[in-house]
């Protein structure tokens, strides 16, 4: 039998059209024929000592990283530009800090009965992520900000920080991600 | 009836060292001595030795054996044959430097040959021969021999590869001759008791390059059985054959470049051959057999290290007729060019013309028509005694394959030397393999989930293909030894499982055409493992269907495009993992990483550590002139053709166009740092933590939290524990521990851009710029029951 208690059920699913599936009963879950998959668990960690450009790049990014360190040269940077011209960027600066998490799974199963009926007219297989019960978060913290060209090595660069965000805690994550195709290939 | 043929096309010239009688006072001074001694001074021509069977004959061609200073001159053999008071008799050798030359190997006088050989050496043996102890056997002895320096060449078309100061020693202590009976037919029994054989080279060359040099020490024991009869017409020859690789600590082969070593040592094993068959057919020789298994086990295994060994590799393999295939050879003299109507794409057709021209009927090499039936395979990998199985691993298929030596003209440029290549074509070849899934423990251990865990490898858990590769091999790496691949590989309406189960339900990709092409692929071995440098690669995977469940009617997520263009990429694998490892926390001892909320494990000295760098490029012409890029594509909501297929081009594309990495400062600036990612991988007991309270889905009931702890070292049968103690922590689930880094200076995607056929295009991104990544993880991953 395949009991898998679930409080969240989140669906990601593309495009748009497709069935919708409900919340499946532990009976319903008896007539869910399963697949291996792999149990993951561990940390991830973003620039704890900086990153390569800090020790190994431009001046403008040289700076002695440690984890001690408040420098906001020693974190990642993602700039983004939603126009059509190369002025004017969205952009995630200085991004440190680190994730654990305990039971992320991820395998592939058939889904041919319950949820409320659907999972028999579904009647196929899903790439399930299964959350784990628990992320922790230690010191995340980024600054949301915009600039005026991508790089702060780039001629004439300017940027405004908006405001930084610092995630200490931990957060519950239950249930599973079902992720399916649908709609027309 | 079988006939051997010797057509003589120069007498021998053979002479006897001069004797000069001795006088009395010489004769005074000689003790007796038994035996007598036989020295030979030979040059031997011989135009042609056939071998003919149902009227097919394989001529061995232009032999000729002589002085190794000068072939045309006499060597010198010296043979003292001796009678013991026991009856037996003993025959020493010696043979001055002498070479041996065959110019041609045909089937049928066929036009093109197998190529020429010469064998350069000098050599010693002993052969002693006496009555049998045995009643099976006809005559029992012994057998040493002892070549060195010699040279074995093997050329076509004037380029050739050599084995170069090659020494050699084989000895065997028992050898006996005698009857075979199965039952059926009446034989020859041969049997090998205690050979130990050793073997060194000086280095294997290509065009007086050297790859590197060969080395290595067996001890066996083994017997054979030679029948008469084939597996075509009435005559050939048939043989079983049952060697042990004896379990002696002091068995190796080693691989040197540049004084760095691939070494493999401390192995044994068996291996059983049923019903090899030869057979000679009207224009090739046909190869086959009914069942080739063994078990291979090899427990220490050095790459360029040697103080930090990769762990144990243990293989069990049967290759026999399943899935309605066999294991046939056949081998044809020659370069058989496939014909262009014979290729997917005219893409492939064009670069097999150029692959061969220069080639025709008459030139030599060697051709196979190949198919191959693995029925079933285990392969166990044992880092610090922890063991995972990949289980129940089969392929089949068919394919041609081409062998020659040829020039090279490596840097497209006819003022420059061409290099001497080992050239490999494989045309049409459609296969098959599966991956059951992982055994965790033990060998006997359930069978589970997980072979996604070799995805992070870039190995697939099921593959469906159809394959034209072509491949040139020069010697040479980054530095001193080593080889170079270049090469261009076609995968066409091919099936990738990416996470199948043993229905063949789960993930595929379908319809895939993937065209992979490398420049400069330096392979070399390092003092601290090896190392694999690509100065360029290019490839398209174009992935008609992504389809969940059945790989044939499965729902598709519909197509997906990847386009890579690599310029300075490496990969190196270094022996050991990751050692001792604070996850959760930063720490650099046990007891500080258990206060500041982490886990300590301690994963042993060995295990493997790979670090790949990937320099993607800018988009740009490729040294062939093609013009490539990185891009990914997705698209969907496709029209379809009459037969209801989805028409590539015809829907909605989301389109990441044109990343590449870069050292800081844009596109234009350098790209030696590039993506780089860094995976120290170990296998380890891992925590497996209860997602819920209750009955698991093999009814096992346990609380959300609880680990899950295997009753005893045979990990089969398993309770859920709140707080196991140090005993049970050592049974807790085995998996794959990977202590990862990513980072890169500055990864670039040019734009993100919606594109319709009748829609046009828009841009919803014009940039992302990332920069001064360096993520680093430590993570668990274990297989689910």
């Amino acid at each position: 039998m395949k009991a898998i208690n679930r409080s969240l059920l989140l669906l990601l699913a593309s495009p748009v059209t497709g069935f919708a599936l409900e919340p499946m009963s532990n009976d319903d879950l008896d007539t869910v024929t399963g697949q291996g998959g792999v149990y993951l668990s561990g940390d991830l960690t973003i620039n704890e000592n900086g990153g390569p450009l800090n020790s190994d790049g431009p001046a403008a990014w040289q700076s002695n990283c440690t984890a001690a360190s408040t420098d906001s040269k020693c974190g990642a940077r993602i700039a983004v530009n939603t126009g059509s011209s190369s002025t004017g960027w969205f952009v995630l600066d200085n991004i440190r800090g680190r994730f654990s998490f305990e039971g992320l799974t991820l395998k592939t199963r058939t889904i041919n009965s319950g949820f409320v009926g659907d999972g028999a007219q579904f009647n196929s297989e899903v790439l399930e992520v299964g959350l784990p019960n628990t992320l922790d978060y230690e010191n995340v913290s980024l600054t949301v900000a915009n600039s005026n060209s991508p790089r702060p090595t780039d001629v004439g660069f300017q940027q405004t920080d908006i405001f930084t965000l610092n995630i200490n805690g931990q957060a519950n994550l239950q249930g599973n991600l079902l992720v399916y195709p649908t709609g027309t290939p | 009836m079988k006939k051997l043929i010797f057509t003589v096309a120069g007498m021998p010239t053979m002479a006897f060292a001069g004797l000069v009688s001795m006088d009395d006072s010489q004769l005074q001074n000689i003790n007796a001595q038994a035996g007598v001694t036989l020295e030979t001074a030979a040059h031997i021509l011989i135009g042609d030795v056939s071998y003919t069977e149902d009227g097919n004959a394989l001529q061995f061609q232009n032999i000729e054996r002589g002085s190794q200073a000068d072939i045309t001159q006499n060597t010198l053999l010296k043979q003292v044959i001796d009678v013991s008071a026991d009856g037996s008799m003993t025959i020493v050798s010696t043979q001055e430097p002498a070479s041996l030359s065959i110019g041609a190997i045909r089937v049928n006088d066929s036009a093109a040959s197998f190529g020429q050989f010469r064998l350069n050496y000098t050599a010693d043996s002993t052969i002693t021969v006496g009555a049998a102890s045995d009643i099976n056997n006809y005559v029992e002895g012994s057998f040493q021999t002892s070549i060195s320096d010699a040279e074995l060449i093997w050329t076509t078309n004037g380029y050739s590869v050599s084995f170069d100061d090659i020494g050699y020693d084989a000895n065997i202590a028992m050898l006996g001759i005698g009857l075979a009976n199965d039952g059926v037919r009446e034989g020859l029994n041969i049997t090998m008791d205690q050979l130990s054989y050793s073997f060194s080279t000086g280095g294997v060359k290509l065009g007086g390059v050297s790859l590197g040099t060969l080395a290595g020490s067996l001890a066996l024991s083994g017997d054979a059985q030679i029948y008469a009869g084939g597996r075509s017409g009435s005559e050939g020859v048939s043989l079983d054959a049952h060697i042990s690789i004896l379990n002696d600590p002091a068995n190796y082969v080693r691989f040197t470049d540049d004084g760095n070593s691939l070494y493999m040592g401390d192995f044994n094993g068996e291996l059983t051959l049923d019903n090899f068959t030869f057979d000679v057919m009207p224009d090739h020789l046909l190869l086959g057999f009914d069942e080739f298994s063994g078990s291979f086990n090899a427990n220490n295994i050095l790459i360029g290290d040697s103080t930090r060994p990769l762990g144990a590799v243990q293989l069990d393999f049967l290759f026999a007729d399943a899935n309605g295939h066999s294991n046939r050879f056949a081998l044809y003299p020659g370069i058989r060019q496939p014909l262009p109507a014979s290729f997917a794409t005219p893409v492939i057709a064009s670069r097999a013309a150029d692959f061969y021209s220069g080639l025709n009927s008459t030139s030599d090499g060697l051709s196979a028509a190949v198919e191959w039936s693995l029925a079933n395979a285990e392969a166990a990998y044992i880092d610090d005694s922890r063991m995972v199985v990949v289980s129940g691993i089969e392929s089949y298929g068919t394919g041609d394959l081409t062998l020659d030596i040829r020039g090279f003209d490596h840097d497209a440029n006819a003022a420059t030397a061409d290099k001497t290549a080992i050239a490999v074509g494989m045309n049409g070849f459609a296969g098959s393999y599966s991956i059951d899934g992982l055994r965790v423990g033990n060998k006997n251990a359930p069978l589970q989930g997980g072979a996604e865990l070799l995805l992070s490898m870039e190995v697939f858990q099921a593959m469906d293909f159809n394959l034209d590769g072509y491949t040139l091999i020069t010697a040479g790496g980054t530095s001193g030894g080593g080889i170079q691949i270049d090469g261009d590989y076609y995968f066409t309406d091919t099936n990738i499982g990416l996470s199948v189960d043993e229905n063949g339900r789960g993930v595929w990709a379908t319809g895939v055409d993937y065209d992979i092409h490398l420049r400069g692929i330096q392979v070399d071995v390092s003092n601290s493992g090896i190392s694999i440098n690509r100065s360029e690669k290019w490839s398209t995977m174009d992935v008609d269907n992504m389809r969940w469940g059945d790989r044939e009617s499965g729902r598709s997520l519909g197509r997906i495009v990847l386009e890579r263009f690599e310029k300075g990429s490496s990969l190196t694998i270094n022996p050991g993992g990751a050692g001792e490892v604070c996850v959760g926390a930063s720490a650099s001892d046990a007891a500080a990483c258990s206060s500041a909320g982490g886990r300590w494990e301690d994963r042993g000295n060995e295990g493997i550590t790979v670090a790949l760098k990937a320099a993607f490029e800018p988009e740009g012409p490729t040294s062939d002139g093609t013009i490539a890029a990185n891009r990914l594509t997705w698209e969907n909501n496709r029209d379809v053709d009459v037969n209801g297929n989805p028409i590539s081009g015809s829907g909605t594309q989301i389109i990441f166009d044109g990343f590449s990495t870069n050292d800081g400062l844009g596109p234009t600036d350098t790209n030696d740092y590039g993506f780089r990612a860094n995976l120290k991988i170990d296998v380890y007991e891992t925590k497996v933590a209860k997602k819920f309270s209750g009955a698991d889905d093999n009814g096992i009931v346990g609380n959300q939290g609880d680990e899950l702890i295997y009753d005893d070292d045979t990990r089969t049968t398993y309770t859920y524990v709140a707080s196991p103690t140090a005993a049970q922590e050592l049974l807790r689930p085995l998996g794959f521990a990977v202590q990862g880094n990513v980072s890169f200076k500055d990864f670039q995607i040019n734009e993100v851009q919606l594109n319709h056929p009748t829609g046009g295009s828009q841009t919803v991104f014009s940039g992302i710029v990332m920069q001064n990544m360096d993520i680093t993880t430590n993570l668990t991953a274990t297989p689910i029951r």
